[in-house]
């Protein structure tokens, strides 16, 4: 199963909401909320198809304005 | 795998996203235990030009993870989605690993002696025949930097042609040909940084938030820190970009050249310009007008630059009113009065950002020439965080296709082959005999597939690209190819294109980290990277390959290295040095996430022109466009007219076609396209179409059109709730879709000074199907 850690960046002051809001993603586990506004989450999904049809979908996510991706580990694919 | 191995990948994941966001986090050591066996190395991204590192982790001869590489300034930790796919891009199922050969209908495998002896054959028989100017070769911007050396210096010093060319003519070359007639040297003054210190960003026909998201994402935290920055985007399509901009305004395609002009005349109206800049930096030309659309074969074009005084230029503004140009492109005269406003705030830092829609555009040269002079009225330039930046979509178009010069008129470091000193430079460097770099250019891209369409040309090697799919008028250069008469396609891919469809001989091609190599991305950053993993089967490196041909050519000669691509660079830099295109030592590069050129003595250049950063500007010159030698030394602002586009809607085709990328495909979708996961995202290709367009034709979202051009005719669904919104009267359709060929629509004219083609504008029917 491939795991990925990401970083969303939101609209400001909405961290809290959008953490929630992800949270709720199957295959998303929330690990913090920075200061500066950003959420570290880490992606995990049976396939990299299913990596990224979530991380398309956390793009769509209200108050969300990135998702980059910053470790991707797939080795057991 | 245990459940608590997966734990700690997790963890690992985690901490890198931690650490990638600037919080330190210690990684559990039994996290570290759970990657041990990962060897880590530094590469570029694979992808578009922004130039992002990413660390590849190898372990038993397979990629198995990758990161955002932390030390790497563009991307500081972060790749967009298409990071998802770097690696797998080289394991895709229908991998070619075989060289093929046609018998008839079918590709036969052969080994490389036999490829190889074909290919060379048909090479001499070509030449003998018809000449030298009967073979080419055309690469890409994802050529390394030795790839399009060694082609360049086969083509142009051993067999003799100027017929080298590269998919950047499709891309880039407006850029080029702006940056030369304006400065007299290509590429950018400024560079990335300007993205975090600048205050006012204008966007012209770039879709940042899709094509370059990683950029995008520095505007935008720079905006999250500073509540004065704002966002201006100038398009002629809502996308995402434009829902993230302050303000969104829309034009008419083509107006983009009134548009500039009438922003530089309520800046000479309203006294807004910086005269002092001027009177130092500045010389003021006008170039030939109704200057064609190289829509004919042979098209030739020279410009005939006349000096003008300043007054004659504010005279030739004159016509660019606010209210004239407000009725062309559809901006209100009050908005356009309010950015020329912008732009000259003296208390603002701005910057112009652009890529296709200015560069493919029949008057790309000029468009490009129009965004500079703003710049140069307003003296915002080769200044920390206020420049204009032509950003680019390829790994190494400007490392290899620009800076290398592998276009026919080129050679590297800016020199042409029209110029008797800058051939015998490069006959001296290449070790070659006086006069054997022919002094004419022979063919632009597009003329290229001409004259194979014609017979003029026989044999064609294409490397890393795709141009069957990504030429415009694609239906004539397709039939072209399989005419027969002595015509032979070779094509090095790694993997089955629309290309190698009508390729008499297909070589299975060595990708990215499977080779050594070197890219150059936008802001003039030189990335090197090793080898890291054996290509699959018998699949080789495109550099090898190309030094094979020249070998059995009887060019052998002049590859007479041992450490290959350590001895190209060193004789590569030869050409920049002390030219302001210094590059450093080899070894400095496998140590660095790559350095901005001119490098002299170690260190790099941010800043162009610009005394304190530039080692070429000398104490008190403030700023000096060094350069331009003919200009003593200042810049140029050009009259360049509002002219037409080669082709505008009409009762019978009364819509726009505009093309382009989206964020999940990268040009034909030939990597992106391999991976299914992409695909489903972004399956194939779609009619965006603006809902007040529809409802008039009585079509549905998602309901099939056919949509037909002069040239040709695909049938899709539309779109009317995607990402991307057309404007009333405005079509637009991406370009990857291998089975929708939306490029056999588009029109085959070009920027008669760049030689670019305009994928962005020519005139369509919609009917429902």
């Amino acid at each position: 199963m491939p795991v990925s850690g990401i970083v969303v960046r939101c609209l400001d002051g909405c961290a809290d909401a959008v953490a929630g809001r992800i949270a709720a993603f199957e295959g998303v586990e929330v690990h913090g909320v920075l200061p500066d506004g950003r959420i570290v989450a880490v992606v995990e999904a049976d396939t990299v198809q299913g990596e990224v049809d979530i991380v398309s979908r956390l793009h769509e996510v209200e108050d969300v304005i990135t998702v980059h991706l910053a470790y991707h580990n797939f080795e057991d694919i | 795998m245990g459940l608590s191995r997966r734990d700690f990948l997790k963890a690992t994941a985690a901490a890198a996203a931690f650490a990638a966001a600037g919080a330190a986090v210690l990684k559990p050591k039994a996290s570290e235990a759970a990657e041990a066996g990962i060897k880590w190395d530094k590469a570029p991204c694979r992808f578009c030009g922004t130039g992002c590192g990413v660390l590849v982790g190898v372990k038993e001869g397979k990629i198995v993870a990758t990161k955002g590489d932390p030390a790497a300034p563009v991307n500081r930790g972060f790749n967009c989605i298409k990071g998802y796919f770097l690696s797998k891009i080289l394991y895709g199922k229908d991998r070619l690993t075989k060289p093929l050969i046609r018998k008839g209908d079918k590709m036969v495998e052969a080994s490389w002696d036999e490829a190889m002896t074909l290919i060379a054959s048909k090479f001499k028989e070509a030449i003998e025949k018809h000449g030298p100017d009967s073979v080419a070769i055309y690469g890409s911007g994802q050529w390394t930097v030795f790839e399009g050396y060694a082609a360049s210096k086969l083509f142009k010093g051993g067999i003799g042609t100027n017929n080298i060319e590269v998919n950047a003519r499709l891309c880039m070359a407006s850029a080029v040909t702006g940056f030369m007639t304006t400065f007299a040297s290509d590429e950018p003054m400024g560079c990335y940084d300007d993205l975090d210190l600048g205050d006012t960003y204008f966007l012209w026909g770039a879709n940042m938030a899709e094509c370059h998201p990683v950029l995008f994402s520095r505007l935008i935290d720079n905006r999250l820190k500073n509540p004065r920055v704002k966002i201006i985007d100038f398009g002629t399509r809502r996308t995402r970009t434009s829902q993230m901009a302050d303000k969104y305004i829309k034009f008419k395609p083509q107006t983009d050249l009134a548009l500039l002009n009438a922003i530089a005349h309520v800046i000479v109206r309203d006294k807004l310009y910086d005269e002092a800049f001027i009177k130092s930096h500045v010389v003021f030309k006008k170039g030939k007008t109704n200057i064609g659309y190289g829509m004919e074969d042979k098209f030739k074009f020279a410009d005939d630059p006349k000096p003008m005084t300043f007054d004659e230029y504010k005279e030739f503004l004159k016509t660019y009113t606010p209210e004239y140009v407000a009725e062309l492109s559809g901006v209100p005269a009050e908005t356009i009065v309010e950015m020329a406003h912008l732009y000259a705030d003296k208390s603002r830092k701005v910057n112009s950002l652009w890529t296709m829609g200015f560069n493919q555009h029949t008057r790309g040269t000029w468009v490009n020439n129009l965004a500079y002079n703003v710049h140069l009225l307003t003296g915002k330039i080769c200044k920390p965080g206020e420049n204009p930046m032509s950003l680019t979509g390829q790994p190494s178009a400007c490392g290899t296709t620009r800076e290398v010069g592998t276009f026919t008129h080129r050679l590297p470091a800016d020199m042409v082959v029209t110029d008797p000193e800058h051939r015998a430079k490069a006959e001296k460097i290449w070790g070659i005999p006086a006069g054997k770099i022919p002094a004419k250019p022979t063919y632009n891209a597009t003329e290229m597939f001409r004259a194979l369409d014609r017979g003029d040309i026989k044999v064609v090697w294409t490397q890393v690209t795709n141009p069957f799919q990504s030429l415009p008028n694609l239906n004539r250069y397709r039939k072209g190819a399989r005419k027969g008469d002595g015509r032979f396609i070779i094509v090095s891919d790694m993997y089955p294109t629309q290309s190698t469809e009508v390729a008499d001989v297909i070589l299975p091609s060595a990708s990215w980290v499977e080779k050594e190599g070197v890219f150059g991305n936008a802001e003039r950053r030189t990335h090197q990277w090793y080898k890291m993993v054996e290509p699959p089967g018998e699949a080789r490196n495109d550099l090898w390959q190309i030094i094979e041909l020249a070998r059995r050519l009887g060019h052998g000669n002049l590859f007479p290295y041992k450490y290959i691509e350590k001895e190209i660079w060193e004789e590569y830099r030869k050409f920049g040095e002390g030219q302001g295109k210094d590059l450093a030592p080899y070894e400095t590069y496998t140590k660095t996430r790559g350095l901005r050129w001119p490098v002299v003595n170690g260190k790099e250049t941010l800043y162009r022109y610009a005394e304190g950063h530039d080692p070429y500007v000398k104490t008190g010159e403030g700023i000096k466009f060094y350069k331009n030698k003919k200009d003593g030394g200042k810049a140029v602002i050009w009259a360049r007219p509002y002219e037409p586009a080669a082709e505008a809607p009409d009762k019978q085709y009364p819509f726009w076609l505009c093309t382009g990328r989206v964020l999940e495909h990268w040009h034909t979708g030939t990597m992106t396209g391999r991976v299914p996961e992409l695909k489903r995202a972004y399956p194939s290709a779609v009619c965006e179409m603006h809902p007040d367009d529809a409802k008039k034709l009585g079509i549905e979202n998602l309901q099939k059109v056919k949509i037909t051009s002069r040239r040709g005719t695909i049938i899709l669904p539309v779109d009317l709730n995607g990402r991307g919104k057309a404007e009333e009267g405005n079509i637009f359709v991406a370009f990857f879709d291998e089975n929708k060929l939306i490029n056999e629509l588009c029109i085959d004219a070009y920027c008669p000074i760049s030689g670019e083609p305009d994928f962005k504008k020519c005139a369509v029917k919609v009917e429902k199907v």
